[in-house]
């Protein structure tokens, strides 16, 4: 005995200060931004506090959208709606230069030359796309 | 170049929630979907216990015994414990205010989860008595909602201590 049943519905999270700025730099900037926080170095996205001892963060530091690939895992078999793209596409972690810390974000081309190591850019959605989202970077591409 | 990010947020992130699921029942739930076309109601019988279990399981989640002994339950029971709510969900076409009842079936030692209609949600009790409303002859599929609701029976409020270990 079998159903298929499908829940979907949309979902709104508030953001907070934090990630709103962060988001904000995004999308009006084109700028990704991380904060300074005890214990860490250089955090992005920004947490709003230290995980380490739980302090006030410190400045924000305006880190670069080139990066280093820390890890790498490719969906061969994208699902639909719960993926970015519908043709195979590689997670990854990148530290974006200036961070002490790696970001998730997605490689679209290329994939099966990503590795850890590879040195990547973010490739920008245009002006009038970015919304204050992630997605405000379309994906990351592997530079030479 | 700024050196901080834009004073005003983005104030929030909006996603789609993309769920597919495909249920396969195993032996024991498909039995007790299938005995639903039939307007039976099954459960299981702790072989240490004898406690009954509605759906029924294969063993006990209380005392780890087999579980396996199919007994008849009644479609009628006791209203355990209940909540009105009245708060709409996003995508789901409900009526308001609705009541989310556990019921305890007559022969059952847990309840199970019913609307119940046919009431003032304010008139909803522990306590309260209530029969199955089954959909029609022709229309059961052997699913959940082949029940449709339970309603008041109009018969006396079950005493707090039949019902009270059954929430």
């Amino acid at each position: 005995m079998e159903q298929a049943q499908t829940m979907e519905f949309p979902y709104k999270h508030s953001t907070g200060q934090t990630v709103g700025r962060f988001l904000a730099g995004l999308k009006e900037q084109k700028q990704i931004w991380g904060q300074r926080v005890a214990g860490l170095g250089v955090v992005v996205p920004p947490p709003g506090y230290s995980e380490v001892d739980g302090s006030e963060p410190g400045e924000w530091v305006a880190v670069k959208d080139t990066g280093v690939v820390t890890a790498v895992a490719v969906v061969r078999d994208p699902v639909d709606k719960l993926h970015p793209f519908s043709t195979p596409f590689a997670y990854i972690l990148v530290r974006l230069d200036g961070a002490d810390t790696a970001m998730a974000h997605v490689v679209k081309d290329d994939i099966h030359a990503v590795k850890v190591g590879s040195r990547v850019a973010a490739v920008w959605a245009p002006d009038e796309a970015r919304v204050g989202s992630m997605r405000d970077i379309a994906h990351f591409r592997l530079v030479p | 170049m700024a050196n901080e990010p834009p004073r005003d947020p983005v104030k929030y992130v909006e996603t789609h929630v993309y769920l597919p699921y495909h249920y396969v029942a195993g032996d024991s739930r498909a039995g007790y979907l299938r005995a639903l076309k039939d307007k039976k109601i099954l459960g299981s019988k702790c072989s240490k216990t004898g406690k009954v279990f509605v759906p029924p399981v294969v063993n006990s989640p209380e005392s780890f015994a087999p579980a396996d002994e199919l007994v008849e339950v009644a479609d009628r029971g006791i209203v355990t414990t209940f909540c009105v709510v009245r708060i709409p969900v996003t995508g789901r076409d409900l009526q308001l205010p609705y009541v989310a009842a556990s019921v305890a079936l007559d022969g059952a030692s847990v309840s199970i989860f019913a609307p119940i209609q046919e009431c003032a949600p304010d008139a909803v009790r522990m306590g309260m008595r209530v029969e199955a409303v089954w959909k029609a002859d022709g229309e059961r599929e052997g699913s959940h909602e082949d029940i449709l609701y339970f309603r008041p029976t109009g018969e006396p409020d079950a005493p707090q201590d039949s019902y009270i270990h059954r929430l």
